[in-house]
């Protein structure tokens, strides 16, 4: 169990990673379909770019945030001791 | 200090069982191909489609039998992380998100990007910020949580009340999907296909409740994926020799592009504010499949995309699943699995869609006036209609029913019936995945919040099963009584109940983690505005006044929501101490969870009173 002078450096570091998660994926799936246009013209395993970027791209850039925040979090638990015990 | 050790607690077994249900499932599959080939009736064909698997999944159903409030309203929490994953993404997309949208990527193409943008997105945004912290809390239901956290009974029973709303939407809209499916396949009547679901969904989950929901559950979500990939996938290697449709309809796209602009469909340019998404008639194809921003206009996508991020994120019938892991890293990945499995099927529907206007666009370039046998065969069946009044086909003398666009894709192709009938059999398992999910949470809510809301103090263990079994086969019932009498776009009632979800419950639960500040009126105050102002949009939008429809509903909800929230906690009270201490150890992932420690505390002050 956590040391009470733990708790506020570590929903600190929590909460910045959260925002460090979801920021760089928020600002990408609204950029990413707006350019995909322009970038239909070049192509990518025979996929359109544009097109390419805005499906499949977005989903393993969701699928790798989420898989990098399950590491981090946990790292980031068992620096400060809040980590469960299994 | 927890006792929950993960070792300890998840069967061993669950991949051997598994493995057991899916090789019962193809082996009658690859049966039925031969008794097809064989001559066998096609009517005896259909209906053991139909009803072996319904039959496979009631026998697991009912294989775990459970008499302990935590068997039946977390499973007990032993569900490991893949298996809860799947359960997530199958409950989120349901049939209506795999019939509806491979008909909307068919006619639209790149605009139909949002939803799957919006659903993994949806998960990202729970597993950062939501489930970790409701895994730690551990309650069975939102409405539990809610009251909780506030101390307040108000609470609870308010958003039990506004939640019904959007949880009765998405069960009927999976209901007559399902319906629709089951009556395709076995050629009876919606409204007997209909209370053949019903009776399905009591027979499986009523004996076991959530922990019948979760493994009968992950046995259906299986079905459905399989059902889903494995025709896609033959039809994969025919058309271009490699197995994964997902990947391979690259080159395929970058033909259909040229042929597009050879065959005259139009690029359609759309002011931002457009939202033209396809409904259930027979509709021709409306744009390029690659050329973005043609029925729906970029701000539109963007607010769409936000508003099905929330909604997703926030479920009331997929946050009570993150409470059945083990611990609160097994909720985080499984939210990992959960994106995984979500994206894999949007982006296999998405390929599905591109096979069909593929083989569409061969049938214009190579057939001149007539059309082939294949063609004829989905005109027979209803699924498209044919202009052959104006000379040569073009792509758009063709309307197709955007419903049927899944279930065409095996018979283009030629493959044996068969096949067509497993992709309907594994619509109607997605159905019932969603259907089920979203009906045992909103019983659980009924018996636990607004009947045993009352008390904090919870009813005793066997009235309380009881109560909740009868609330489950109230709900279901109610459920298709809706969805009979009141026949609307399945799309669109997943829209609404997402947008409602959205703008109701998303910034309520947000910050009631996030924000130490927010007190019980601010919570009401949010569920209240953001509820109303969504419902007003809504309804606005169906009036002509003002043209926010579905999903976009959430660009006033939401912030309306966020500031109920924010606006009614700065104008009273702050929180007591012990609500402070309480959100602080809603934070920290270790020691023990907080519901189960208040039930052992119960517990102990039981025995001490007798």
């Amino acid at each position: 169990m956590m040391e009470r002078k733990e708790r506020k450096p570590y929903w600190k570091h929590t909460k910045w990673q959260m925002l460090a998660s979801v920021v760089p994926f928020l600002i990408l799936i609204i950029v990413l379909p707006l350019y995909a246009e322009s970038l239909n013209t070049e192509k990518f395993l025979g996929f359109p770019l544009g097109y390419f970027l805005s499906a499949h791209g977005i989903v393993i850039v969701a699928i790798f945030t989420i898989a990098s925040f399950v590491n981090r979090q946990d790292a980031i638990d068992h620096w400060h001791g809040a980590h469960e015990d299994t | 200090m927890t006792l929950t050790s993960r070792t300890r607690f998840v069967n061993p077994r669950l991949g051997t069982y598994f493995g057991i249900f899916t090789s019962l499932l193809v082996g009658l599959v690859l049966l039925l191909l031969i008794f097809e080939q064989l001559g066998i009736s096609e009517g005896i064909l259909r209906w053991v489609m139909l009803l072996g698997p319904l039959a496979l999944y009631a026998g697991i159903g009912a294989a775990v039998p459970t008499n302990e409030p935590i068997d039946y309203f977390a499973s007990g929490r032993r569900v490991p992380a893949g298996y809860t994953g799947l359960g997530l993404a199958s409950s989120a997309m349901g049939a209506t998100g795999i019939v509806a949208m491979s008909g909307v990527f068919f006619l639209i193409g790149f605009d139909a990007l949002w939803l799957v943008i919006g659903g993994v997105g949806g998960f990202v945004l729970m597993g950062v910020m939501l489930a970790p912290f409701l895994r730690k809390f551990g309650t069975f239901t939102v409405p539990s949580y809610l009251g909780r956290r506030f101390d307040s009974r108000a609470v609870r029973l308010l958003s039990a009340g506004l939640l019904a709303v959007p949880m009765l939407l998405f069960l009927a809209a999976e209901l007559s999907m399902g319906a629709y499916a089951a009556s395709w396949l076995s050629g009876e009547s919606t409204a007997l296909m209909m209370m053949l679901l019903i009776i399905a969904m009591i027979a499986t989950f009523v004996v076991g409740g959530v922990r019948s929901l979760n493994w009968s559950g992950s046995a259906q979500a299986i079905a459905a994926l399989l059902a889903l990939f494995v025709p896609v996938a033959v039809v994969a290697v025919m058309v271009t020799n490699f197995p994964l449709p997902q990947l391979t309809h690259g080159p395929l796209l970058r033909a259909l592009v040229g042929q597009e602009a050879a065959q005259g469909v139009p690029i359609v340019d759309a002011r931002s504010f457009t939202f033209l998404i396809p409904d259930q008639s027979h509709a021709a194809v409306a744009k390029r499949f690659t050329a973005p921003f043609g029925s729906v206009g970029s701000a539109t996508f963007i607010v769409a995309t936000l508003t099905v991020m929330a909604g997703v994120a926030a479920s009331p019938w997929l946050l009570p699943r993150v409470t059945m892991t083990p611990g609160v890293y097994e909720t985080r990945k499984s939210l990992g699995w959960a994106t995984v499995f979500f994206g894999l099927t949007m982006l296999t529907v998405s390929a599905i869609s591109v096979y069909m206007r593929d083989f569409m666009s061969d049938l214009v370039r190579e057939h001149g006036a007539s059309i082939p046998s294949w063609m004829q065969q989905l005109v027979d069946l209803g699924f498209v209609q044919v202009d052959l009044s104006n000379g040569p086909l073009a792509l758009t003398s063709f309307k197709i029913a955007r419903d049927a666009v899944l279930l065409s894709l095996p018979i283009a192709a030629g493959l044996p019936d068969v096949f067509t009938y497993f992709a309907a059999a594994g619509i109607v398992a997605a159905a019932m995945v969603a259907a089920g999910a979203t009906a045992v949470a909103l019983a659980n809510i009924l018996a636990e919040d607004v009947v045993g809301g009352a008390s904090w103090d919870p009813l005793p263990t066997e009235p309380r099963l009881w109560l909740a079994r009868i609330a489950l086969v109230g709900v279901v019932v109610l459920g298709g009584v809706l969805a009979l009498l009141a026949p609307t776009d399945p799309l669109r009632l997943m829209f609404w109940s997402l947008a409602l979800t959205a703008s109701c419950l998303f910034p309520v639960i947000v910050l009631s983690i996030w924000w130490k500040r927010m007190s019980a009126f601010g919570a009401m105050a949010g569920l209240a505005c953001g509820f109303g102002v969504a419902v007003l949009t809504i309804l606005a939008g169906a009036a002509d006044v003002l043209g926010l429809t579905g999903p976009l509903a959430g660009l006033l909800g939401i912030p309306a929501g966020t500031l109920g929230v924010v606006l009614a906690s700065l104008a009273t009270p702050g929180p007591s101490r012990n609500m402070l201490e309480l959100v602080r150890e809603i934070r920290i992932p270790g020691g023990e969870v907080i519901y189960d420690r208040e039930m052992r505390k119960l517990r102990l002050k039981q025995r001490d009173r007798t």
